[in-house]
This record gives structure tokens, C-alpha cells and sequence, in this order.
């Protein structure tokens, strides 16, 4: 019963394995930053339903508003840094992505490693 | 109440301030630029000895930023060990930086420059803030602007194999620091508190200590893949051969040493003594993994044809032994491990510089190619063979001190099997860095390689490698300036 009340943590979870099981089995590598954010995306999810309340009001205390009531608003300043943090990350990720494709051609994880074994092999020789 | 209580904040904002402004004056005076990088690191390391005696090794100094008292409000709290880790910090940046400030503009050019020098004071300044703050938040953010400022660093030279290497170091960086992300989660959600002392007060109180556990593994997968520990270590030799030599310096000398000292924090000021049983299983595994990077990390290294790539390698054995200090719970074991943070940045950083000046002078890379290499370039030879031989752990270098404390505190801790990993971790150094060097001294050149007259390294590349070989020398010699501060702020923390 109490993993059904607390059900959106489970969300939380199933969120954080698609998006490390992306960024893990994928070649692509734009699919591979997609998981990433999925990942990033579950994480923020469970900070907000950290401070989630039923029926809750803005924190701000005016007119004897309920204390009770109120949603926690620390998750939420956190996470708002967060997504701050995750989009710069992105960017600097998708502008490495032109780069690689401009010189190698391929978003194929497979190819780019390959190649670099290949590589290995020719300065050894 | 005197002026110095501001001093560990400004040593965070003021790098942080001179990293916005110049790209400023790189739009202005462009030819100014380098030296106004050295400026606000300058400034850090003044205020940083500054403080030096005004931090008892038993106690710290807490900042309160906006004057909110701290489980509410953010918390810069500068113990006697952060302290040192500033210091190193600081010094070391400024000696890769004196070193870049030639050498670089050989790899990266036109208007990436001024790109790297603001880079590079990021990244020192997020090393700064990182060892610095008391909040765990804060943790997060700067380990994450010490990541973005280190996948930029290590694309900087823009060619193929830097990008895909900071790619590879970007994909394995990028879902640590989320797994960081999550722990900090957990751990609010269980104590409902962020603030490093409050949460470890609140964390011996606590009745979930399943959420606690794998908090704590999160944490230590997270710090773990950012240090390069033994599994997690795949980004690194690409990462720190493939960068430009400075840039390898701060990574292999700093950065994985900082993410190190996160760990330290994790476990002892936020999971503290207090909840030994709790994180027990997680230290047990940890010391296992430390010991297979020391011993994977030397083999490794022994096999490599690329000097860089030898030295990368040695990084992750060495990382192993930074582990197996913490790891071991005593005293004895963390002063060893914080004095082997000292020992390791100052030796790698110079043979990483060694490396870069031979890149610089003759465009060699393999180790192949330094048969002979003495006679060319005596100075650079030299400080190489002083900082291997503080990486084997050879006295009256400081890598010998570190090592003796190491051993010292699994001893006491009754790993035995740890102290035979340590040894046989020299032998394994010895045998990889005595191969260097009887290259260097003992073989003939190669036909052609040294034949024509070539010049030494300027004297502003070979004033920074000296300083770092003078310096491991210094502290293995007057160790006892350090060790027993080191060892009372050990047993604070414990």
C-alpha cells in the first residue's frame, strides 16, 4: 500500500531506467542525448514530487493562508538550477555532436570507435 | 572578527569574476589576455597562504553567504583539509597556466584562445567552490561547472580526436553528475536538509537507512566516474593523452584528486562517523575497486607505447591508492591520502608539462622516441626522473611520506591485503617509470631523432615543471611542516 500511495516515485524510477537504458544501449548519439535528458527529466520530476502537496497553495504567507498547505518551495528553487545546469550541458553536448559529424561523417557510436581501434592498429604498425 | 573570515569566499567569486570579464578584454587587447588570467588566481593564492594558521587543524571557518544562518542559508565552510586542497589548487593552476601561456597557443589558435584561458579560470574557480562549500547543493552545481569548463578544455584543440574524446569523457560525465543529482534528492527527502553539518547530525537520527545506502552508492558512483575510479576509469587515458599538456596537468594533477576530496566530504562530514554501520558495505566494496585500480592502472601503464597515455594510466593506479587511504578509516590512512593528493598533483602535473615540452620542442609523443633524450634536453629529463621517482614512492620524495602513511593506516586498520596492493603498486611504478628513464639517460638516440641541435623548452615551460619537481622534493623532506596538522585534522573528521 505504501508503493501505491508513493506511486510517483515509481514514475520517477521507470523514467531514470528508460533514459540510463538509452543512453547505455543506443548507437545513435543524438538518441543517446535524448536518454540523457530523459534521466535528467526523472530526476527533476522526483525533487517536484518531493515537495508536492494536495491541494496546495503558494508558499507566500499572506491573510493566515495555512502553513500546512503550503507546497515546499525548496525543490522547486533547486530544480529550476538544475534545469539551468541540464540545458547548458545539452548544448555543449550537441555542439561536440556537429563537430563529430563534421569529422567523421557518422553518428554511429559503433563507427566512431571502430575507427579509433582502426586507428590504433596503423600507428602500432 | 578581522578581514580574513571573507577570505575563502573571495578565493571562490574573484577567479569566478575574472572568468566573465575576459572575454571582454579578449574583444579589447587580446595580447593581454594570458596575463590577466594570472591575475585573480594570484589574487586566490595570496589570500589562501594568507590564511594559513588561522584555521586550526581541529576546527573550521564557516562563511555565511547573505549573513542566513546556516541549515537555512548557504554555507562556505573551510576546514584545515579544504584549506590545503585550496592551496594545491591554487598553485598548481597557476603553474599549468605560466606553462600554457607559451605552449598553448601552438595547439589552439586565433579566437579559441581567449576561449581557453576563460576555461581554464573556470574550471580552477569551480575546483575552488567545490573543495570549498558546506552546502551539498552548491556541491552540485560546481561539480557540474568543473565538468562543462573540463569536456570544453579537453575539445579545445578541435581536431578529431579531441572532440571524440571529450564526447566519450562527456557521455560518461554527464549521467554521473545526474546520479549526484538523485542522491542529493534522496537525502533531502529522508532529512529534509542540504547543509553538510545539519544533514550529518540528521542522518545519525534517521530511520531510513535503505534510501541512506543507496545514497550514498549513488554518491560514490557519481564522485567515482568524475575521479576515474577502476571501473568507471574508461574516459580517462583518451581524455588526459588527447588534451593539450596544461589542460592534462589540471585533469590529471586536480581534477580527479578534487572528486577524491568530494568523497571524503560524502563520507566523513555528511555520513559522518555516526552512520559507520550504514555506509560499511559500500567503504568494503570501494577499497576492493581502489585495489584493482592500483594494480590495473600499473600493468596498464607498463604496456603503453605513448607517453601520455603511460601517465594517464599511472593516474588511475594512483587514484586507486587515494582510495584505499580513505577507504582504510583511520587516522593514519586519510592524512597518507590527502598528503597523496599533495604528492600526485605536483608529480603529475610535471610529468604531463615534461610531456608537453617535448611535444613542444620535437612533436614527440611515443616513448620510442626519448632514447638518448638527455643530452637535447637535460633540464626537462631531469625533472622527469625527479617526479617518477615521487611516483614510485622512492624517499626523500614526497611520494615516499604519502606512501609510508598509507601503509601505516591499513596496517593499523588490519588490511593486510591493501598493504601488499601498495607495494606491489612501486613495483609496478618503478618498473613503468624506470623504462622512461633508462631510455632517456642509458640508450643511444634513435638515427635522426636527436641528431641536429635542438634547443631546450623556454625558461617560462621550464620554470614550472622545475617548480612542481622542486616541490615534490620539499615536502618529502620537510614533511614534518604538514603531517601532524594533517594527521589532527584526520582524526577531526573521523
Amino acid at each position: 500500500m505504501r508503493l501505491l500511495h508513493n506511486y510517483h516515485y515509481i514514475g520517477a524510477v521507470i523514467l531514470f531506467c528508460i533514459g540510463l537504458y538509452t543512453v547505455i544501449v543506443r548507437r545513435n548519439i543524438i538518441k543517446k542525448l535524448i536518454g540523457l535528458n530523459i534521466m535528467e527529466t526523472a530526476v527533476f520530476f522526483f525533487y517536484i514530487s518531493l515537495g508536492y502537496v494536495d491541494n496546495g497553495i503558494a508558499p507566500i504567507r499572506v491573510g493566515g493562508a495555512d502553513p500546512s498547505k503550503m507546497v515546499n518551495p525548496i525543490p522547486q528553487a533547486l530544480i529550476l538550477t538544475g534545469i539551468v545546469v541540464a540545458v547548458s550541458v545539452t548544448a555543449l553536448a550537441l555542439s561536440l555532436v556537429i563537430l563529430l559529424y563534421r569529422q567523421f561523417g557518422t553518428l554511429d557510436v559503433d563507427h566512431l570507435m571502430r575507427d579509433e581501434a582502426e586507428e590504433a592498429k596503423e600507428a602500432g604498425e | 572578527m578581522g578581514a580574513y573570515r571573507h577570505f575563502p569566499v573571495l578565493m571562490i567569486t574573484i577567479p569566478m569574476l575574472g572568468a566573465v570579464l575576459l572575454p571582454f578584454l579578449g574583444y579589447l587587447r587580446k595580447r593581454w589576455v594570458a596575463t590577466a588570467t594570472l591575475l585573480p588566481l594570484a589574487v586566490s593564492a595570496v589570500l589562501g597562504l594568507l590564511l594559513i594558521g588561522r584555521i586550526p587543524a581541529d576546527g573550521y571557518l564557516s562563511y555565511e553567504l547573505g549573513s542566513w544562518p546556516p541549515p537555512f542559508g548557504n554555507e562556505i565552510r573551510v576546514d584545515y583539509l579544504g584549506l590545503f586542497m585550496m592551496l594545491i589548487v591554487c598553485g598548481i593552476s597557476l603553474l599549468a597556466l605560466v606553462f600554457s601561456m607559451r605552449y598553448i597557443e601552438r595547439e589552439v589558435e586565433g579566437p579559441k584562445l581567449t576561449a581557453f584561458y576563460v576555461l581554464f579560470l573556470l574550471l580552477s574557480a569551480a575546483m575552488l567552490g567545490f573543495t570549498a562549500t558546506g552546502d551539498i547543493f552548491n556541491l552540485f552545481v560546481f561539480m557540474e561547472i568543473l565538468a562543462l569548463s573540463s569536456y570544453a578544455l579537453v575539445a579545445v584543440a578541435g581536431n578529431r580526436n579531441a572532440v571524440r574524446a571529450a564526447f566519450k569523457y562527456l557521455l560518461m560525465g554527464a549521467p554521473s553528475s545526474i546520479m549526484v543529482l538523485l542522491a542529493i534528492g534522496f537525502l533531502y527527502s529522508v532529512t529534509g536538509s542540504l547543509n553538510m553539518a545539519d544533514l550529518s547530525t540528521r542522518i545519525a537520527e534517521s530511520s531510513y537507512s535503505e534510501v541512506l545506502i543507496v545514497a550514498y552508492i549513488l554518491f560514490v558512483i557519481g564522485f567515482g566516474v568524475k575521479a576515474a575510479l577502476f571501473p568507471m576509469h574508461m574516459w580517462l587515458p583518451d581524455a588526459h593523452s588527447i588534451a593539450p599538456s596544461p589542460v592534462s596537468a589540471m585533469l590529471s594533477g586536480l581534477l580527479v584528486e578534487v572528486s577524491a576530496f568530494a568523497i571524503i566530504r560524502v563520507t566523513f562530514s555528511v555520513f559522518g562517523s555516526g552512520a559507520e554501520n550504514l555506509i560499511g558495505g559500500t567503504v568494503d566494496a570501494l577499497g576492493i575497486f581502489a585495489a584493482a585500480a592500483a594494480l590495473f592502472g600499473g600493468i596498464m601503464a607498463i604496456i603503453q607505447k605513448d607517453l601520455k597515455m603511460m601517465i594517464a594510466y599511472s593516474t588511475i593506479s594512483h587514484i586507486g591508492y587515494i582510495f584505499l587511504g580513505i577507504t582504510a578509516f583511520t587516522a593514519e590512512g586519510l592524512a597518507g591520502a590527502m598528503y597523496h593528493v599533495l604528492d600526485h598533483g605536483l608529480a603529475k602535473a610535471c610529468l604531463f608539462l615534461c610531456a608537453g615540452s617535448f611535444i613542444y620542442v620535437k612533436g614527440y609523443r611515443r616513448i620510442d622516441d626519448l632514447k638518448g633524450a638527455w643530452r637535447q634536453m637535460p633540464w626537462t629529463c631531469f625533472a622527469f626522473a625527479v617526479a617518477s621517482i615521487s611516483v614510485i614512492g622512492v624517499p626523500p620524495t614526497a611520494g615516499f611520506i604519502s606512501k609510508w602513511y598509507l601503509i601505516l593506516g591499513n596496517i593499523e586498520a588490519g588490511n593486510y591485503f591493501y598493504v601488499f596492493v601498495l607495494l606491489s603498486g612501486s613495483i609496478l611504478a618503478a618498473v613503468y617509470c624506470f623504462r622512461v628513464i633508462y631510455y632517456m639517460f642509458f640508450q643511444p638516440p634513435k638515427e635522426g631523432a636527436w641528431e641536429s641541435r635542438t634547443n631546450e623548452a623556454s625558461p617560462s615551460m621550464l620554470a614550472p615543471i622545475w617548480i612542481l619537481s622542486f616541490g615534490t622534493l620539499f615536502f618529502g623532506v620537510f614533511s614534518y611542516l604538514l603531517i601532524p596538522s594533517l594527521l589532527k585534522a584526520a582524526a577531526f573528521l573521523l
